[in-house]
């Protein structure tokens, strides 16, 4: 647990999973939840320095209560990198994590190096309406994921052997954190703000995301002034698991470039 | 004990399959349904009824907010108030309530509710709600994890509104205004208050806090509502909060008629219809953010009190009328069946305010309306003794006054 405390705003107690040695590289995870010691931020860490915090709100990280709007996010990510002594960070941003990844790129510039979004939330297409992330939960599942859903997601959920309703308490939590960005339609302003972001932008999309359409990377890559598409087949919300070995292949590409 | 007269204000005109062809009566409910001109009949029918229950000595007509759904055609039920504050002498006129999180800025209901109490001179209980789910998270878009936050702001705005002697300046987070000062302002210098709410204890805390009538309003009766009302109280007194019964509101589905094989075959059908034709999609009610963890934590701990194939049966209509009644969804048979039921019921729950729901889903209104008038002129004489030995800050003076005047208030003569 790493505790951030920013005078007269909050204090931030934050599950922080650290791994590997070299570059730093800072990992914002999605919304449904951290997804612990995955196998694709293991071998990200083989050659570089991991940092993935657990959003505030999520599990067992705090301070929550002291975000008004995703502006603050931005400048509590600004914050913790500046109190573990990074600069000139990689930012990898999935899902939720993506948006507040955008957002940090684009108010703190001097900061990031280079910018992977993946799958990233954050923008809305009129022509195109995305399914509801918080929606029917077999639908959302299904549309989650290019094959059948794994039997286990990657999480950082450890089981309470006294607590029969931990589970469901973890992702009732989780979820209901990101409703404040999410909700009713996950569009907080980012459009505005893309524009403004200097670091060389890959934007990776598992092309049978079912909660967001190739379409919106398409918009991201659009927005961002130097920004890339990397596409992955036969994968969803999470490339990083369905195509584990391609997603690090062409992050690591693009990161060493 | 005083009497709230209510209806879920229903369509009455839903294809018989509705129930069981559609996922959801909320939110996503298809309006293709629902004649305009038929919405309209609905309407002046629940207003006769209203109009009639006054005369009969209800405490207060009663009225409630629900948005996108075919079970209560009510998305302002302060419109509905008006009507009533202007064309009703006696009872009290129950907003239960105002969803205050969907009004931007909130000082809207402060104004409408101070309207609706010079209207009607002094008579309005001014509920406020958090709202259901479906109706805050989905057709309003608010964003569950803000609603709490949302609705205590615009309480405190709202009630500062109401007293305030001069202009005064309000920088919330979700709200700000340089000159509040709302006109007109209510006749009642404390408007009573009604909070209600599912069970969760951050909400009794604030009620608690500030003294409000606490309400607990379901169609499930009173087996499945022991465990929160008790719940209720058991808390209240380990806090040295007021125990007063006159503090708790309670929603009960009567049908009365002058046997009880009458009553099975007047009200059967529409009290099937009522449960059968309203179906929640799961996702509706249930949004992530929208119940604390504490308050999930403390549903999910709470005894079962009915299976889940009985909970199942009930809301599929497959009950039959005197499960219905035993399960305590209604109170069903003669005027002195039916008292003495509703006794058990608040005495044992301790309710002081008993919202009684007289006409459910597709029932024609001369059986609502004899419901009325056997409940009126033979129940409620029966029963306005209990508690009325207990002080009722809860409902306006003068509703009281005018009540007592013409009905008796209960006490000793």
């Amino acid at each position: 647990m790493t505790t951030l405390e920013i005078p007269n705003i909050g204090t931030f107690d934050i599950e922080l999973l650290e791994e590997g040695s070299g570059a730093p590289l800072l990992y914002l995870h999605g919304y449904e939840r951290h997804p612990g010691t995955a196998g694709f931020l293991t071998r990200l860490a083989e050659n570089r320095r991991v940092l993935a915090p657990e959003q505030p709100g999520y599990g067992r990280s705090t301070g929550f209560e002291n975000f008004t709007d995703v502006i603050d996010v931005a400048l509590y990510h600004r914050e913790l990198l500046e109190s573990l002594g990074v600069e000139d960070v990689d930012v990898v941003g999935h899902s939720l994590g993506g948006m507040f990844a955008a957002e940090l790129a684009a108010i703190a510039p001097q900061l990031v190096r280079r910018l992977v979004l993946v799958n990233p939330f954050g923008i809305w297409l009129d022509d195109e309406p995305t399914l509801d992330p918080f929606g029917p939960a077999a639908e959302v599942k299904a549309a989650k994921w290019h094959g059948e859903a794994p039997k286990d997601e990657p999480t950082n959920f450890v089981p309470d052997p006294d607590d029969p309703h931990a589970a469901i308490l973890f992702s009732a939590q989780n979820l209901g954190s990101a409703t404040k960005f999410m909700w009713p339609i996950a569009d907080r302003g980012l459009r505005r703000r893309l524009p403004l972001i200097d670091a060389p932008t890959l934007v990776v999309h598992g092309t049978s995301d079912g909660l967001l359409p190739v379409s919106y990377a398409d918009e991201f890559v659009r927005l961002i002034p130097n920004a890339e598409l990397a596409l992955i087949d036969a994968a969803g919300h999470y490339p990083m698991v369905e195509q584990e070995d391609e997603f690090v292949s062409v992050v690591s590409k693009f990161l060493d470039a | 004990m005083k009497f709230h007269w209510f209806a879920q204000q229903y369509y009455t005109k839903l294809p018989p399959d509705y129930g069981d062809v559609n996922r959801s009566s909320w939110v996503t409910a298809p309006i293709n349904v629902a004649d305009p001109v038929q919405v309209g009949e609905d309407y002046h029918m629940y207003l006769r009824l209203m109009q009639q229950a006054d005369g009969l000595g209800w405490d207060s007509l009663l009225l409630n907010e629900h948005h996108q759904t075919s079970l209560a055609m009510t998305p302002s039920p302060n419109l509905i108030a008006s009507i009533l504050a202007a064309t009703t002498e006696n009872a009290a006129i129950a907003l239960c309530g105002n969803s205050l999180a969907l009004y931007n800025p909130p000082i809207r209901v402060a104004e409408e509710i101070a309207m609706l109490d010079c209207l009607s001179g002094g008579r309005i209980i001014a509920g406020i709600v958090f709202g259901t789910p479906m109706d805050t998270a989905f057709s309003y878009g608010v964003p569950p994890i803000e609603l709490r936050e949302r609705f205590h702001e615009a309480r405190d705005l709202i009630t500062r509104a109401w007293q305030a002697e001069e202009p005064f300046a309000f920088n919330g987070k979700y709200t700000q205004l340089r000159y509040v000062n709302t006109w007109p302002r209510p006749v009642q210098e404390d408007i009573p208050v009604w909070i209600p709410g599912s069970g969760s204890p951050e909400t009794w805390d604030v009620v608690n806090a500030l003294d409000y009538c606490y309400g607990y309003l379901s169609f499930s009766g009173k087996q499945s509502a022991e465990p929160i009302v008790k719940g209720f109280w058991d808390y209240t007194e380990s806090q040295g909060g007021n125990m007063n019964p006159n503090r708790m509101a309670f929603t009960q589905v009567i049908c009365c008629a002058d046997t009880d094989e009458e009553a099975e075959r007047q009200y059967s059908e529409a009290v099937k219809y009522f449960y059968r034709q309203n179906p929640t999609a799961i996702e509706f009610a249930t949004p992530p953010g929208y119940n604390t963890p504490a308050s999930i934590r403390s549903t999910l701990n709470r005894a079962k009190v009915m299976s889940d194939d009985e909970r199942r049966r009930a809301t599929r209509g497959e009950l039959s009328f005197w499960e219905y009644d035993e399960l305590g969804y209604i109170i069903a048979g003669t005027p002195d069946r039916v008292a003495q039921r509703v006794r058990e019921l608040a005495t044992d729950l301790r309710i002081g305010q008993l919202i009684t729901c007289m006409h459910v889903g597709n029932l024609p209104e001369e059986v609502a309306a004899e419901n009325n008038r056997l409940f009126g002129t033979e129940v409620m004489p029966q029963l306005r003794d209990l508690w009325a030995d207990q002080e009722d800050r809860w409902t306006p003076k003068v509703s009281q006054e005018r009540v007592a005047a013409k009905f008796g208030s209960g006490l000793p003569q």
